[in-house]
This record gives C-alpha cells, structure tokens and sequence, in this order.
C-alpha cells in the first residue's frame, strides 16, 4: 500500500519509470503545481461563494469576514490562473487529444460510468479521453474566470454591457466549474482507489496502472516514453 | 446610513428580503422641475455642506457643469447639455443628477453584502457604509450610473436623500436651498399630482411633448423630474425606458438556484454512482491480465 522509499526519491524528480511493483506517475513538480491550483481555487472557492450567495455567508467567517473575502477574492484568483498557467505548460504535451481519445470518449463512455459492467480499452495511455477533456475544460474555465474576474474588478474600466457580461460570465463558468470539481474529486478518491496516491506521493501500483492505463504501463515497463 | 433601522423595508443579499422593518412610512419624494431650474448649483452647495462632503477639483469642459459626472464627494451635479429642437431652436437644458431612489433598486438587488443597501419603509434607498464591502457590484445593478466607489473609505457614497433630514421632519438639504421652488419634497403621491399639474402647465403653453419621468420599468422612482422635453430623456442623461439589467435578474434569480442544484445535484450523483456501481479497484474482472 505504501511506496517504497526508493520509488518516493525517484518521484522526486522523474516519472514514468517503474520502482519495485510501482510506477512513478507524478514526478513533484507537477504534485506541487497541481496542489497549488487546488489550494487557490479553496481560497476562491471560500471567499467567492458568500459574495455569490448569503446561504454561504458562514463561510467568510472562516476567512475573516466579508471584506476580507472582498480583498482576498481577486488576489486569490489572480494566483489560481497563474498556477493553472503552469499547470497548463507543465501537462500541455502529453494532453495532446490523439484519435484514439475521441473512440475513448464516444458511445462508450456512458457505458463505461458503470463501473461493473467493465469494458476495458486496451489502448488507453497516460491519460484518457475524459481527463484531458477535462484538463482542458479547467484551463478554458481559469481564462474564463480571469477574463471576467477582472471586468469585476475594475467595474469602472469597463462598459455597461462588458460589466453585465462579465458577471454572467465568471457566474456560469463557476458553476460548471464546480460540478467539474466534484466529479474530479470523486474519480480521484473514492471512485478508483489507488489513484489519489498518484497525486500526493507520486506513484501508482503496477495493477492500478495494468487496469486503467494498460498502454502507458506496457510503454512504461518497456521504458518507452508516452 | 443615517436611518433607523426599524424602518427598513428591504435589504441587500438578505435571505428573507422583504418587510425586514417594523415601521409604516408614507413613501416619499422629490419633485424636480427642469423648466424653472436656473442651474443656479445652490443644491450642489447645499449637498456638500450638509453631506459634509470634501472638496473636489472641477473641471472646465467647456460648459457650465461643475464635474464631468458624479463623484463618491458630489452626490448632486447640474447636468447642463445644448440641443437643437425639431423647429430649430436652442434649448440649453438643466437636470438635476442624482440618486433617483427605484422603487425596485438595481443596486439592491446586486449587491452582495448582506444589509449593506437598504430601503426604507419612506422609500429611500441608502448604502450602510459599515456593511459595504467595497465591490462595486452595485454600478452594474443601477440603470442610472450612479453609485461611486470612494477610494479612501473603500465604500461606495450617493445621494441619501438626505434621510438624516427626513427622519427628523426636514427637507433635503437642496430643497431648502433651492430658490425658484423648481425642488419640492413631500410624499410621493403630492409630488407626482405636481408633476403632472405642471406637464399639463406646459402643455397648454407649447410644449406637447413635455412629461414627467417617473420609469415604471425600475416601479417608479423617489425623485420625479418634469422635463420639457419628455420624448428625448436621453437630452437629459436619462434612459429611456430603466430596467434592473437582465444579467443582474439572471445572476441574482435563477441562475443561483440552478446551479445549486447542479453542484449538490452532482455531489449526491456520484455519492449514488459509488453506493450503486462501488468503487474500481485493481484485480477485478475486466483487467487486463489480472
């Protein structure tokens, strides 16, 4: 269950590479910039949802109150989009949509939510189809948020129409951005055990890897880059 | 804010909205009469001496107006524009620009800080400095490009209509410095039945199209203006036909109910994906040489 020593120094700085009966999936960096959108979009998160509605009014409490959240909000987000700017550099090549990921996410994705009824896809890498969807779901959902987060900033530098636009804007993309985020969360914990370890220590085991990304691991333990 | 709370009747980003005061008051108004006007600016003077409000740089552009728009320190400002009438002629206009106090107020509605605009049970829409937090989300709730963020408090300032006055059974401050009688204040039943004497005065002299500008779009507004020219508000500065903006009924109605249910409505989705399907774990059928 726990990774070996060796496997968490080599995670240290490489990825893709096979420790033991594990495999280094995310070398650190890519951990410390994942994290990092993580940490600044719960900063976001919890000063933006008492401005968006007083249900949630407790949660400025958490932060120092309503003006804090005021303040903290557009600098949070600032930072938010440019950890997602490297998050966005640091996995950009190898979310690459290739032919194969369309097949992935054609009819047979709404069967393959049915965890029982399996269907494998032999040929899925690194990433399927779905997580580089959504990796580029949140980086249009960061330009998104950016763009009309600073209209709402400086409501004053803006037009009438940009400014009413800039509110449904950074609205809507919010919200789909949070369901999003529940559905990421949920796959990365409960849904598929043995992938959150990915995210915190780096490496995977070698039958986590054989079931939901049998090519990169045959690539992997044949030391063939993805 | 200078009014008791006991006589508030609706409040910003307040979960039961309505009737938050104890309190009946009659609805009040003020009347503006641009035809007698004489862009004389006592009421300019008299905001800024009542308000307290600082000194702010004018600005020479050419007219007799003291500022290019509003200021969080200039709640009150002659609005002096030049136009050319259908016959030809030149009507140099004067409107008093304010806080005009919406029946239904944009910025109430937008603003996101619980209590921080308030209606009272008079009609009067004040912003409660101590709640404001500062986002200016209230610009993009008015139709009438009013409020202002002042820098060095981080809040945002307009016309009170002077409530402090009112409360204590005074007029605004700019009615009582007013010296032609073209500003009246009472409630808002007599200031409309004046309006409506005076577009019927003007009428009767020439000026068919002259109407009293009370926007039923925003239900009607504290402060009704006689204009000469009612069929180009916009000769005033003043929209046509004020709406709380669309954006701001989408963002502050039915956009957060759906996507409360969308965020909730996918929390409880996957928490039944995982009761129905379970988790997916190595070793099970379907694995490639499990």
């Amino acid at each position: 269950m726990w990774p070996s020593a060796q496997a968490i120094v080599t995670a240290r700085i490489t990825e893709d590479v096979v420790v033991g009966d594990e495999v280094v999936r995310h070398r650190l960096a890519s951990r410390v910039i994942h994290w990092a959108v993580a940490f600044f979009f719960l900063i976001c998160l919890l000063s933006g949802l008492p401005i968006w509605t007083p249900v949630f009014g407790w949660m400025a409490g958490l932060l120092g109150g309503l003006s804090v959240c005021r303040v903290l909000h557009p600098w949070a987000g600032v930072l938010f989009f440019a950890s997602a700017l490297a998050m966005f550099q640091n996995w950009r090549r190898e979310m690459r949509l290739e032919p194969k990921d369309r097949e992935w996410l054609g009819p047979g994705a709404l069967r393959r939510l049915g965890f029982l009824a399996l269907e494998r896809d032999p040929e899925v890498g690194k990433y399927n189809g779905g997580q580089k969807l959504f990796f580029y779901a949140v980086w249009l959902g960061a330009v998104g948020l950016l763009a009309s987060g600073l209209v709402l900033w400086w409501p004053t530098s803006f037009s009438q129409p940009i400014r009413l636009a800039g509110i449904l804007l950074h609205d809507v993309t919010f919200i789909l951005f949070a369901v999003a985020i529940v559905l990421h969360i949920y796959l990365g914990t409960a849904a598929e055990p043995g992938t959150f370890r990915s995210m915190t220590r780096g490496t995977v085991s070698a039958a986590w890897a054989r079931l939901h990304h049998p090519r990169w691991y045959r690539d992997v333990k044949e030391g063939v880059s993805d | 804010m200078s009014g008791p709370s006991l006589e508030v009747r609706r409040s910003s980003a307040s979960l039961w909205g309505e009737k938050t005061g104890m309190r009946r008051l009659p609805v009040v108004s003020k009347y503006i009469d641009t035809t007698t006007c004489i862009g004389c600016k006592a009421c300019e003077v008299a905001c800024q001496e009542w308000n307290d409000l600082g000194v702010v740089p004018t600005r020479q552009t050419g007219s007799y107006q003291t500022l290019p728009t509003l200021d969080a320190e200039f709640w009150n400002l002659i609005r002096f524009s030049e136009r050319e009438t259908s016959d030809g002629a030149l009507a140099w206009l004067m409107r008093k620009d304010q806080c005009i106090h919406c029946e239904d107020p944009g910025c109430l509605v937008a603003c996101p800080a619980p209590g921080a605009i308030v209606q009272y049970e008079n009609g009067i829409v004040d912003v409660d400095p101590q709640k404001c937090i500062g986002c200016q989300l209230c610009l993009a709730g008015c139709p009438f490009n009013v409020p202002r963020f002042h820098k060095k408090t981080g809040k945002m300032a307009k016309c009170t209509l002077c409530v402090d006055r009112v409360h204590v059974g005074l007029e605004p401050a700019c009615v009582k410095a007013c010296p032609t009688g073209c500003l009246q204040f009472g409630t808002k039943l007599d200031m409309v039945a004046m309006g409506q004497a005076r577009v019927e005065q003007l009428k009767e002299n020439g000026f068919e199209q002259a109407a009293l500008y009370d926007p039923p779009g925003v239900g009607g507004t504290g402060v009704v203006t006689v204009l000469a020219y009612g069929d180009h508000p916009e000769w005033y500065d003043l929209p046509r036909d004020p709406h709380v903006p669309l954006a701001v009924r989408l963002w502050k109605g039915v956009l957060r109910p759906f996507g409360m249910l969308a965020i909730f409505g996918t929390i409880l989705g996957v928490i039944g994906h995982f009761m129905t399907h379970g988790p997916q774990k190595p070793g099970e059928p379907g694995e490639e040489g499990a």
